[in-house]
């Protein structure tokens, strides 16, 4: 094992990064996937629209469930293949070893994203955007201001969770030859023929990143969530200027 | 005193159940009305249509002689300036007291931040909750959000204000700070329409009551009419079934 750390430290750490690389760009573009997405899945048609804006919004949504079906219910490592070696052999384009990796990961990603921010929509209170319609808010800024955010926080451990998988499920793209952290097990328990402990090395380092990943997601979530306690505003100076009543210190409000 | 707000045959369906019949009534400016009548007799219902929550299946609403409900003029215009507080307070979770009373007026009113402020300044004092800028939604009492939605509707500046049941979700003991936010209003003049169980609100507060059963106004007057000498049966009934079960 030492051996394989000291010959191979650097092609580990490096196949390390690019599996990072990769999960973090990969669920980055996966979430903006996932929302738009998501978004669009959720839109109900105004009762003023068209029969044209209606059907267009109908073949939209089709076209997106059919693509969150497929995505979700095939083998990552299929797609990988049939996205990189089909745009090569259909099309002649020869898809670069990154650009392909990550086009076939962000796109899996958005497929369960897609779901994940539609339940998260729904799972803000209906109340919240008769609120925000309320105040006259038309349907763009409520969702930006009022439901997205809320949606967000809520599906913050689904989007780490996204986040651990790709970290591991980067290892398929080994079929069209990236060479991110599997990749470098493979090559180095080939060379060495000693299974054992090239996985065992490599074991650790995926539990390392998956590890200080979702410790990371944590520290951000209770972030989002601000703190349990909040600070009476006393010393500003316009609070209590104007109005009916007068602050009263005893009773803390209008009493 | 100037006419606001005027329903004209207003209707209401859900499938084949008819919710409101025929309404027709008028809010003039200055006005304090309450809606009262027991639950399933449309009274929330109709308060929503007024709104737009929920689309009328029939009939006008007229705001200053122009027909909302035919596109004759903006929603979201509209809905800006006629406000509404909610039986379940629907505060913005994720903003803090402050910036839920902010953000219409700055992404809706397009306000400067500083004036923004300087109203929600004003009318989160004029409810008591001045103190709590910083809380999130979640921190506070039923009672305390409440009085920050009424001071959040009352900072896009409406000319009539909207109050869908606003002490129903509460704690008996949270009632009383909510309604005294509310007669202050009243008295200050804002023109208030209230769909409420509180009959002593309605009775002392309110310049006209509209009793409604079945989806229709049942009878309407002011409140001494309406309280002590009620001309339709169905009034009667429900008064003196209220007064029963509150052992009055």
């Amino acid at each position: 094992m030492i051996y394989i750390v000291q010959n191979y430290g650097g092609s580990l750490l490096s196949g390390a990064a690019t599996t990072m690389a990769i999960a973090l760009i990969c669920t980055f573009l996966g979430c903006v996937i996932g929302f738009a997405v998501g978004l669009l899945q959720t839109a109900q048609p105004h009762k003023k629209d068209g029969a044209i804006k209606r059907g267009i919004l109908r073949v939209v949504k089709l076209v997106l469930t059919a693509y969150v079906e497929v995505f979700r219910g095939t083998p990552m490592m299929l797609q990988a293949a049939f996205i990189y070696y089909g745009m090569g052999s259909v099309f002649g384009i020869n898809l670069g070893m990154w650009s392909a990796a990550i086009i076939i990961v962000s796109i899996n990603t958005g497929a369960y994203m897609a779901e994940t921010v539609r339940g998260g929509i729904l799972s803000v209170d209906p109340g919240q955007r008769e609120g925000a319609r309320a105040i006259g808010m038309t349907h763009m800024q409520t969702m930006m201001y009022i439901i997205l955010p809320q949606a967000l926080r809520n599906i913050m451990p689904q989007i780490g969770n996204n986040l651990i998988i790709n970290i591991k499920d980067t290892c398929v793209l080994s079929i069209i030859g990236t060479v991110e952290l599997f990749f470098t097990f493979r090559s180095i328990s080939g060379a060495l023929y000693t299974y054992f402990e090239a996985a065992s090395v490599t074991m650790i380092i995926y539990f390392v990143l998956t590890f200080v990943c979702s410790r990371i997601l944590r520290a951000i979530e209770s972030r989002m969530d601000g703190p349990a306690n909040f600070d009476l505003a006393t010393n500003d100076t316009l609070a209590f200027t104007s109005g009916l009543t007068k602050y009263n210190d005893k009773t803390g409000g209008l009493h | 005193m100037a006419e606001i707000i005027k329903v004209e045959h207003l209707a209401k369906t859900f499938g084949t159940n008819e919710v409101l019949r025929d309404i027709d009534f008028s809010v003039s400016s200055g006005d304090v009305i309450s809606i009262i009548g027991a639950s399933g007799s449309g009274k929330s219902t109709l308060l929503r249509c007024i709104n737009l929550l929920e689309e009328a299946t029939g009939g006008k609403i007229l705001f200053h002689g122009k027909n909302v409900l035919a596109g004759d003029m903006n929603e979201d215009e509209y809905r800006t300036k006629v406000g509404m507080v909610f039986q379940s307070f629907n505060l913005f979770s994720n903003l803090s007291v402050l910036d839920n009373c902010m953000i219409g007026q700055v992404k809706v009113l397009r306000r400067g931040k500083e004036e923004a402020r300087e109203y929600a300044m004003e009318y989160l004092s004029k409810v008591g909750m001045a103190q709590y800028i910083k809380a999130k939604p979640k921190q506070l009492s039923g009672g305390q959000k409440q009085r920050v939605a009424i001071a959040r509707a009352l900072a896009m500046n409406p000319e009539v204000l909207l109050f869908d049941e606003p002490t129903s979700a509460l704690d008996p003991e949270m009632v009383g700070e909510v309604l005294d936010v509310m007669k202050a209003l009243a008295e200050s003049g804002m023109t208030m329409l209230v769909v409420t169980h509180e009959m002593a609100f309605a009775r002392d507060v309110s310049n006209r009551v509209i009793y409604m059963a079945d989806g229709r106004i049942e009878e309407e007057g002011s409140p001494k009419d309406i309280f002590s000498n009620p001309r339709k049966e169905k009034t009667k009934d429900f008064l003196s079934r209220f007064r029963s079960e509150r052992g009055e």
